[in-house]
């Protein structure tokens, strides 16, 4: 395997190309390997998805970008975890964190059943963790002395992804070596045995590869519209499918930022809120099937408030779900390309991630072995889709909303999967945690997080004092453990906006 | 508070500073900038590490004169101290504005009128003690900027690295001391020959032989508070005996 192009050069395209030219810089450097990128100069990208995963931490840090950069030119902001409102009750006390922090001790005792068995006023993460209490405060995961992607608190972004990918782009050009080709792709050349044998593009003649990454979006032009594969719709069980975007400025440069992504749910969908340094991003995700447009724009415009009336809204149209596969022949799909889910927690550029993460590691040494590369790649991304689709459905079933038929509808049991149901029943007598099916090396979502949107949505698995009569000493000091961190984190850490400040004018150490 | 004026021979003519170290006065400190002039002096009493900024995260130079906050063990009241005193002690209450010399006129060691150091003698003259504090601070302006630029070195050549100290005392305490950073020693074997070269032509090499020895010190360190804990212990034995 000698050349790898990648069509399309949004975020998807872009990470991909980094974590690829970084994970083989050595057989880049000495000519043995090729990283090539096409661009159209003309599709503007879809920028789709402000928010991170604690895995871009890593992500970046081995392309090798160094974390004051980013942001400094990605407007980026820390992000820790995401406050669901108003999706139990419709109400306006209802909330609770799904944190990004695990539960205190997690990796050996499950302080789920002592939680339930305490019947305690605290929340369930604040009963286990620190940081909603951190979110409350609007408060920086980390310190100025913190080294750079290291956390106090774990935390993960939320970014402009419009300025993300020319960043990623400077950034594969300069320092990784990656071939940068801006030319519009008129036609696909296949072999005999239908592998992808090259792009003719309009302004750079043909372009040849061994292995092929569509990152062309919703249009899949090479796995989808070259090779036929077919697309798994989801809209049976996720019934969004419209979002209006909006862009609000801040009142004043310095006004108080959220340090976590804010989801409130609404009479169809739900309304995500993520600040940025410079500006809140806001939308409005809805089925219409269960909402007019307009009385989606007037939803909204509601959020917004009468102030910002007469910002421009942007619309955007989506078909939840995902290719039926994602590797075929010599090629691969990635990002929006691959398939797409309402941004409910923000699953999308993850998956980006983990999959340039293994296709970079399990790249084929040659064409024979290929084909058990992708059969690995589909079983893994056929899984990894199956769970985000199941959990995000898990934030509908749960709720106990019944003043729209969009609420109505999420929980009627033909819509929801199998497995879901299962573990929702099973989960009746025990808490999710180690053993459980979350064992997948790279699990988008383990056990915590849904020990995080089950009892944070009021579910309640039975427990006894005999199952918890065992880890009770320990699970005691973890609380009051937990109970000493909080305060402590609560006295030491910065103001959000106040530690961008400080990262803009000083910088984040490397150690 | 902090009133910083211009030292000027008319306004502060008859002004007298307390020049000698005193807890009261602010040498009861267990950590203390320094900058690279000084390294030699230090070496050979006190530990000489690297820690950060609270404020803006950026690496500096320090010297280790105690474990606890406001704890200076080197600091024997009424005495003249009988080892190297850092300039930042030195510097009492004079800063820089610009080019000029300021002082802080708030500060505890400024006096009216006592037996402390006078600035100006009678004919309006610098005094000796006034012509070593503008030394003192020259030093340390160069100083500084030298030190900066022997960081930024180190930094690129990754030479830095994070360190814990654990220590126990004879009262049976212990302290874990955090946030600090000293020479990685396996990384300094690994480069480059030309980087080493360099490393010696602009005096660093000497400097980090000095950082890395300096951390001998702290071992007497501890001896020196565990001398302080038994003078303590003692006092409160005779206290008790005398009752």
């Amino acid at each position: 395997m000698q050349s790898v192009v990648i069509v399309g050069g949004g975020t998807a395209g872009w990470l991909t190309a980094g974590v690829i030219a970084a994970r083989h810089q050595a057989r880049i450097q000495a000519g043995l390997f090729s990283v090539t990128l096409v661009e159209s100069p003309n599709v503007p990208i879809i920028g789709v998805g402000e928010g991170t995963w604690p895995t871009m931490r890593a992500t970046l840090e081995k392309m090798g970008v160094t974390e004051t950069e980013f942001f400094r030119h990605c407007d980026a902001a820390f992000k820790q975890g995401a406050r669901f409102a108003k999706w139990t009750h419709d109400s306006p006390e209802d909330g609770y964190y799904h944190p990004l922090m695990l539960p205190q001790g997690f990796t050996q005792i499950n302080l789920a059943p002592h939680w339930l068995g305490t019947r305690s006023d605290r929340s369930f993460s604040d009963y286990v963790c620190p940081q909603g209490p951190l979110c409350d405060q609007g408060l920086a995961p980390k310190m100025i002395t913190t080294p750079e992607y290291q956390a106090v608190a774990n935390y993960a972004y939320h970014l402009d992804a419009g300025k993300f990918a020319p960043f990623l782009q400077k950034h594969c050009s300069e320092k990784l070596g990656v071939r940068h080709v801006l030319a519009d792709v008129s036609r696909v050349t296949q072999t005999e045995q239908g592998d992808i044998k090259s792009v003719i593009t309009q302004q750079a003649g043909e372009i040849e590869g061994d292995l092929f990454v569509d990152c062309t979006g919703f249009g899949a032009l090479l796995l989808g519209k070259t090779l036929g594969v077919g697309f798994k719709d989801c809209t049976d069980i996720l019934f969004c499918d419209t979002a209006l975007a909006v862009q609000i400025p801040y009142d004043t440069p310095d006004a108080p930022m959220a340090s976590h992504t804010i989801s409130t749910g609404q009479s169809a969908g739900w309304i995500w809120d993520i600040g940025l340094p410079t500006r809140r991003g806001i939308g409005h995700v809805y089925s219409s099937r269960h909402c007019s447009e307009e009385a989606a724009y007037e939803t909204l415009r509601r959020y917004i408030g009468p102030a910002h009336r007469d910002r421009s809204i942007r619309k955007i149209k989506f078909r939840g779900g995902h290719r039926e596969i994602f590797w075929k022949h010599n090629c691969v799909a990635v990002g929006l390309a691959a398939g797409f889910l309402e941004p409910l927690e923000s699953s999308a550029i993850v998956l980006v991630e983990l999959s340039a993460k293994l296709i970079a590691e399990q790249m084929p040494a040659n064409r024979e072995v290929m084909d058990i590369v992708a059969a690995r790649f589909n079983e893994v991304g056929a899984y990894r889709w199956g769970r985000i689709i199941d959990f995000l459905k898990l934030h509908y079933v749960l709720t106990q909303r019944t003043d729209s038929k969009f609420w109505l509808d999420n929980v009627d049991p033909v819509t929801v999967p199998d497995r879901l149901k299962n573990l929702l029943r099973l989960w009746k007598y025990q808490s999710p945690w180690f053993f459980d099916e979350f064992d997948r090396l790279e699990e988008v979502f383990p056990a915590a997080s849904y020990q995080y949107v089950l009892y944070g949505m009021g579910f309640r698995t039975e427990v006894t004092p005999e199952d918890n009569a065992a880890t009770q000493a320990r699970a005691t000091r973890l609380v009051t453990e937990n109970a000493a961190m909080t305060r402590k984190l609560l006295s030491q850490l910065p103001k959000n906006r106040e530690l961008l400040r400080k990262i803009y004018d000083y910088g984040l150490q490397p150690i | 508070m902090t009133n910083i004026a211009i030292v000027n021979s008319e306004a502060h003519k008859t002004l007298r500073v307390q020049a000698g170290p005193s807890a009261r006065y602010g040498d009861a400190q267990r950590y203390v900038a320094v900058v690279v002039s000084e390294f030699p002096l230090l070496a050979v009493h006190y530990p000489i590490l690297f820690s950060k900024d609270s404020d803006t995260g950026a690496f500096y130079c320090g010297t280790m004169l105690g474990f606890d906050a406001g704890e200076n063990l080197f600091l024997e009241e009424g005495k003249a101290p009988e080892t190297y005193r850092p300039l930042n002690l030195q510097r009492g209450p004079f800063y820089t504005a610009g080019s000029d010399l300021a002082i802080d006129l708030d500060n505890p060691r400024v006096e009216a009128a006592g037996n402390g150091q006078a600035l100006f003698n009678e004919a309006g003259q610098p005094t000796p003690y006034l012509d070593s504090i503008i030394a003192v601070i020259r030093e340390l302006q160069r100083g500084n900027e030298q030190t900066k630029i022997f960081i930024e070195t180190l930094m690129k050549l990754k030479l830095i690295v994070a360190v814990n100290i654990g220590v126990s005392f004879d009262d049976g305490t212990k302290r874990d001391l955090t946030g600090l950073y000293t020479i990685d020693q396996e990384a300094l074997r690994c480069v480059p020959d030309a980087a080493a070269l360099d490393l010696f032509r602009r005096g660093y090499l000497y400097l980090i032989y000095l950082m890395i020895a300096s951390l001998k010190q702290m071992p007497l360190l501890v001896t020196r508070k565990n001398r302080r804990i038994l003078q303590g212990t003692e006092g409160l034995g005779g206290g008790l005996g005398a009752t």
